[in-house]
């Protein structure tokens, strides 16, 4: 108990998962002492807490005891930029990194942190040219459930020495146990960045694709009808693509991203939703009637929904085009009807993973898929 | 024991005797990989056409208690699909069907028989093709690329197996089918593909893998790089990642390895050169253009002797041939050899060679090096002859030390091929038991049985959960099970 | 949408069910000629040969690719004993080198091939039909006289309705398959007179070389000899054709039919010695990757050990010593796409595949047209399509569909086995192309036969 007592202080009035409040709140300062901490506390049951940007998204937890902050896990371990690499604590907000002239090339709200991206697997435009926390994170240490550390992974992007840890723990909503470190793969940051801003419909995604001008995003709003694609490279290559990306699109070449690039286009009061459809299918989510916004070039892409019918209609219709759709947030009497993972295949494998990594089921429980 | 005569009708019955082999020499044309010293001969072959058949397999397998282990083209390089000797080998080479090509969608759904090139040349006339290019990929199937996580030279831009595919369809370890992702991304919950992909046949088998289509690049640009020494060539890899290029591959051979490759292809690198370097870089023209320049550019101020330029594909594709065919043209300049697959942060390539170096002259072995400059993957080739007493022993003992001296460096003891059987008892130097025992919670979650390729990746198994430790002990005898 | 299946995936073989009994006494191979276990300790099992291998391609199975078959045969030095499941894979190997090229380590697979077909030849017994459709074959292919015979009745057979009558009533195919297939690939036959002895050449001499008549092509397409005398001596070459050649030995060879084999080769050398040849010029692929071998067919001959040498190193395909010559004879245009397609002895045993398209393209108005997996065996291989006349049909398919698949008017190959069997398979798709040999299309050429339709069979669909 003086354990509990000096790693953990009572919790606040904002100390709250999804309104679920927690008892105590703990800020362990590296990875022993958050494994000493989820040892000397079996039976709390835990929700992981970094910038907090996506901490009310699924679910509420079924019960809450503890909530872990990794505000004081934080800072950059190691940058070896001659190997374009880094190793960063959790705790660390994406957006403070100095990286000189590399990057992390992960978009993320103000405020997010390494941890909550990778446990949430977040993305934003740029994924279509470089991947998603997927596939940056070559390294991962995590504490279990049980307080045991573990690594996997490693400081080289080739690596294929045992399982990988990595991919499992991203995504995984804080369920299979708390992340302290992640190791990522850099890139040089370009030279040169162009918009091209248009009104084209969705259907000339693919001749942006066809065109083979290597872009970094195209992004499709439909509350403003607007197409965009993110041109990177030398500044002759950016120039020489963007008119190239202008012509085709009858659009306009920008310094300036449109203002709602990379922005969630729901309101609080609204139902966040991100749907996945296979690309040929992203026309017709944009001809639904909802407002969609996102990816056009991968087919994940995020919707405001008003009420649990769109919901289902839009969930429906990702479904059957042989996508899927998960309600990410939505205002407390609605979540409490609503299904907001939707269906999971391989949902019974998944439980057994959950039940080998968390026994008791810890850590958010009731957050996941299938109620995991 | 399992009744294995029993498992044999069973078979032949559920999937036509035709493709089930007994007979022994046959059997023994399954014994090995592309690991020929570990041979195994299995129990008996199973040669499945749909996934139905795949899963009856496993459900018999498990029905038996009878260890199994996939195997594709049988090309691996660590053993992976070594056979089990009282066990069934599942065969998914005639499981080669493309089922779709679907640029609009920029995916192939294929089955796991399907060789990796394949999937290019039936998507190339779409504009596409499929990225992660082992250097065996004229015969590696997809199969076993999932297994391995496979790169090849071009996964510096593009990425590994895990980074294009996006669903599977598996028969878990207790023979039922699972669907895993489909053609879009992100699908929720864990990212069981991301644990399947690189498991090496421990969680399962795949029966239809869907993959990534990239689009093919406007212009590919390759230029040969002859250096006076090592050094120099890995200072021009520095510079040029430095310089902010992001190439699509660089790969390096040493003298010896371009000896090995003149005399298999004759691909005619420039003589004399104490290593080669083979830049390419793939993109929009206009990016392509620039960088080539600064490309060339830096390999000149760094040394190089002689560049050559590709002038189209053929010559593009004889650069290649020399490096995609070294490690079996090494057969040609000696009888037998270990292939290495250590990887180290880029930044201590040369200090690492110099070490290699050091380390075969200690022993009197000789060290052949191909390697992926451009991620510090390293393939060394320890050269010996078995007939020459104690070379064989010399040889385990340097690339024994390769493998520390990976570790020792902050790297892996395995980039691109696999821990598999040869490479298990070296898992413990580079991660603890508190990793590795966590890693084996996943096996326990698909396989509390330990029926799916048993002995491979992890050196002791793990005790999954309250299960009795008899049937894994009979499996392991003298191993310790915790 | 590309059709990317590969055949059944089904290998034929009951024999492949069955165990080996028991503990043998004897291992597979004696010592007169093994396969070599130094040739066989090059590979390093790879796998680089298994997708340039036909019944790879068709069945995926390990046993009946050149790699298993190197294991096999690895196992049989080593002491199994050659069983008939053993044999059954080396039976099933075509033959085509294809795993020669492709193999990295430079494994011999040719030799290691042959050498032990040789053996299976001579110590295994073989079943009763298998023995009569060998003797039978063996008894009438390297007989050019015998082939010539057959003419007569099988011109009869075709001029009258009989054929018609006889496919249509599926006789045939209850007869046997392998009967079917002989049917099927007999050429419609036209009268031809047979080359003189001497053909001087046309302007100035460059050389004096003997030529080699043939079996199958001597009896069955006598004007693919009658051109290649023509382009011979327009491009400068006294020819030299003594009758009564015989045969050179390959079928026999590539067989496991050694001592045959030699007999044919000794007697060509002594017909062709004295006849003071630069070249020995051949026009069939099949015959010129064994006439090349003759050194090492004879090597354990004294007599002949050295001649043989010296014979095979004159051995040149025609379009080899047609490029070495360089070509004087002025070319007509002959506006043709033409697909040429390698045949596996001339592209694979021998290494050529650029000279027959640098003399195709060299023909003004040529447009030459590549054909897809052009490694992959059209499924000839000597008499393996009369020995395995189910997965040659599907290999023939194969060809023909990619051979459509150009678009060209005209199918130009090196070999009599090819061109038969890719016409039978053209007839059994119902696709129609005109068939040539290269000499013919050169011919063509140099006698400017432009327009004038040059085609020695139209495929049309029945």
């Amino acid at each position: 108990m003086a354990v509990l007592d000096e790693l953990t202080r009572p919790a606040g009035d904002d100390d709250h998962v999804g309104g679920v409040p927690a008892r105590l709140v703990a800020s362990p300062k590296s990875t022993e002492e958050a494994a000493a901490l989820i040892a000397a506390t079996p039976g709390l049951a835990v929700v992981v807490r970094g910038g907090g940007t996506k901490l009310h998204w699924g679910p509420p937890p079924r019960e809450l005891d503890l909530i872990i902050d990794t505000r004081r896990l934080t800072g950059m371990v190691e940058h070896a930029a001659g190997d374009l690499i880094t190793v960063l604590r959790a705790g660390t907000p994406l957006r403070e990194l100095n990286l000189g002239d590399q990057q992390l090339a992960i978009d993320s709200p103000a405020r997010a942190t390494v941890g909550g991206t990778v446990a949430t697997g977040a993305s934003g435009p740029r994924r279509l040219h470089y991947g998603t926390a997927r596939d940056l994170l070559i390294g991962i240490t995590v504490v279990r459930a049980d307080g045991k550390v573990a690594r996997s992974g490693g400081k080289v992007v080739k690596n294929v020495a045992g399982y990988d840890l990595g991919k499992l723990y991203t995504g995984s909503y804080g369920t299979l146990g708390l992340i302290t470190e992640c190791v990522f793969r850099l890139h040089p940051r370009p030279a040169a960045a162009r918009y091209v801003r248009s009104t084209a419909p969705a259907q000339a995604v693919s001749a942006i694709l066809a065109a083979q001008v290597a872009p970094t995003a195209i992004e499709i709003d439909s509350a403003t009808g607007e197409l965009a694609v993110l041109l990177e490279g030398t500044p002759a290559g950016v120039r020489d693509r963007s008119a190239l990306v202008e012509k085709l699109l009858a659009g306009e070449v920008s310094e300036e991203a449109p203002s709602w690039w990379g922005r969630d286009p729901w309101t609080p009061d609204q139902i966040g939703m991100k749907l996945s459809v296979p690309l040929s299918k992203v026309g017709s989510l944009l001809d639904s009637g909802s407002a969609v916004r996102g990816s056009a070039g991968t087919g994940v892409l995020y919707a405001a929904a008003r009420d649990i019918t769109e919901v289902e209609g839009l969930r429906a219709h990702c479904v059957r085009s042989g996508g899927h759709a998960v309600v990410l947030t939505a205002p407390a009497p609605v979540r409490e009807i609503l299904d907001m993972w939707g269906p999971t295949p391989g949902l019974a494998l998944m439980r057994r993973v959950k039940n080998q990594f968390d026994p008791e089921h810890r850590f958010a429980p009731g957050r996941f898929v299938g109620g995991i | 024991m399992a009744d294995i005569d029993a498992l044999t009708q069973r078979l032949r019955a559920e999937l036509g005797p035709g493709q089930v082999v007994t007979d022994r020499q046959e059997l023994r044309t399954y014994e090995c990989d592309g690991l020929a010293h570990y041979q195994v001969i299995p129990a008996l072959v199973a040669l499945p056409h749909t996934a139905a058949q795949v899963a009856a397999v496993v459900k018999a397998c498990a029905d038996a208690g009878v260890p199994f282990v996939a195997r594709g083209s049988g090309t691996g390089l660590s053993g992976g699909a070594l056979p089990h000797a009282e066990g069934v080998l599942i065969v998914t080479a005639q499981m080669r069907r493309i089922v779709e090509i679907a640029p609009a969608d920029e995916r192939a759904v294929v089955e796991p028989g399907v060789i990796n090139l394949q999937i290019t040349k039936a998507a190339t006339p779409d504009g596409y093709y499929y990225a992660p290019d082992p250097s065996s990929q004229q015969i590696c199937s997809i199969g076993g690329n999932v297994a391995e996580n496979s790169g090849g030279a071009h996964c510096l831009k593009y990425g590994f197996t895990t980074n294009h595919v996006t669903g599977l369809r598996i028969v878990t370890p207790d023979g039922e089918q699972v669907r895993l992702g489909g053609r879009a991304l992100d699908p929720p919950g864990y990212d069981l593909i991301g644990a399947f992909v690189g498991s090496e046949g421990t969680l399962g088998v795949a029966t239809e893998v869907t993959v990534k289509l990239t689009r093919l690049p406007e212009s590919v640009r390759t230029l040969l790089a002859a250096f006076p020494s090592i050094d120099q060539a890995g200072a021009a890899t520095s510079a040029i990642i430095a310089a902010g290029v992001v190439p699509a591959a660089i790969e390096m051979m040493d003298a010896l390895a371009i000896e090995a490759a003149e005399a298999a292809v004759a691909c005619g690198y420039p003589p004399g050169a104490a290593a080669v370097l083979i830049v390419e870089l793939d993109g929009p023209a206009a990016e392509v253009e620039a960088q080539f320049v600064q490309v060339t550019d830096l390999c000149r101020r760094a040394g190089a002797f002689e560049i050559r330029i590709a002038a189209d594909d053929a010559e593009r594709a004889l650069f290649w041939k020399g490096r995609k065919s070294a490690f079996a043209a090494v057969g040609r300049i000696s009888p037998d050899y270990i292939v290495q697959d250590g990887v180290i942060p880029r930044t201590a390539l040369p200090e690492v060679l110099r070490r290699i170096s050091d380390l075969a002259g200690e022993h009197g072995v000789r060290v052949a090096n191909v390697f992926h400059a451009g991620d510090g993957n390293l393939h060394p080739l320890v050269l010996f002859d078995a007939r020459v007493s104690g070379e064989a022993e010399r040889a385990e003992k340097v690339s024994g030390a390769i493998i520390d001296l990976c570790i020792e460096y902050g790297g892996s003891i395995t980039g691109e091929h696999g821990v598999g059987m040869d490479k298990a008892k070296y898992l413990p130097r580079m991660f603890g038991e508190d990793d590795l025992d966590t890693m084996q919670l996943v096996r326990c979650a698909f396989d509390p049985d330990h029926l799916a390729n048993p002995g491979k990746v992890f050196p002791t198994p793990r005790l999954c959960g309250e299960r009795p430790g008899g049937q894994v002990a009979a499996r392991f005898p003298g191993v310790e099970v915790y | 949408m590309v059709d990317a299946t590969w055949g059944t995936g089904e290998p034929p073989r009951e024999v492949l069910r069955r165990d080996v009994l028991g503990a043998v006494d004897e291992g597979a191979f004696d010592d007169r000629h093994p396969p070599r276990a130094d040739q066989i300790a090059d590979c390093v099992h790879c796998g680089f040969c298994l997708p340039s291998c036909p019944t790879y391609v068709l069945w995926g199975a390990e046993a009946d690719s050149p790699r298993g078959r190197i294991y096999l045969m690895n196992e049989g030095v080593n002491g199994e004993p050659l069983s008939e499941s053993m044999v059954a894979h080396f039976d099933a190997c075509l033959g085509c080198m294809a795993c020669v090229p492709a193999c990295p380590s430079g494994v011999k697979y040719d030799r290691l091939i042959e050498d032990t077909r040789a053996q299976v030849e001579r110590r295994f017994p073989r079943g009763p039909r298998d023995r009569a459709l060998r003797t039978a074959i063996f008894a009438l292919f390297p007989y050019p006289r015998r082939l010539r015979l057959l003419r007569g009745p099988l011109r009869a057979y075709q001029n009258t309705g009989l054929r018609r009558l006889v496919a249509r009533s599926g006789l045939l195919e209850r007869l046997g398959p392998t009967l079917a297939t002989l049917e099927s690939l007999a050429p419609r036959l036209r009268k031809v007179a047979p080359p003189p002895r001497r053909v001087a050449a046309r302007g100035t001499r460059r050389a004096v070389v003997g030529m080699l008549t043939g079996c199958v092509q001597g009896a069955f397409f006598p004007e693919v000899n009658s051109a290649t005398v023509r382009v011979l001596a327009a491009e400068g070459c006294d020819v030299v054709i003594p009758p009564g050649q015989g045969c050179c030995g390959a079928l026999s060879v590539h067989n496991g039919r050694r001592d045959e084999a030699a007999r044919f080769a000794r007697r060509l050398i002594d017909t062709f010695e004295n006849t003071g040849m630069d070249y020995f010029v051949v026009n069939a692929a099949g015959c010129g990757s064994s006439l090349k071998d003759y050194g090492e067919l004879l090597a354990d001959d004294p007599a002949y050990a050295t001649r043989a040498k010296h014979f095979a190193a004159k051995v040149r395909d025609l379009s080899e010593v047609l490029v070495d010559l360089g070509p004087v004879a002025p070319r007509h245009p002959l506006p043709r796409t033409v697909a040429y397609h390698d045949a596996c002895h001339l592209a694979h045993a021998q290494g050529i595949r650029a000279q027959p398209r640098a003399l195709l393209r060299g023909i003004p108005g040529l447009e030459l047209r590549e054909i897809a997996d052009p490694e992959l065996c059209c499924g000839s291989a000597g008499v393996w399509n009369i020995l395995n006349p189910v997965p040659a049909a599907e290999l023939g398919d194969r060809k023909a569909a990619n051979v459509l698949a150009t678009g060209a008017e005209l199918l130009v190959t090196a070999n009599p086995g090819c061109l038969m069997q890719v016409a039978a398979a053209l007839r059994r798709r119902g696709g129609s192309i005109a068939l040539a040999h290269t000499a013919q299309v050169l011919d063509a050429s140099i006698r400017d036969l432009g327009r004038e339709t040059q085609r020695q069979e139209q495929v049309t669909p029945r």
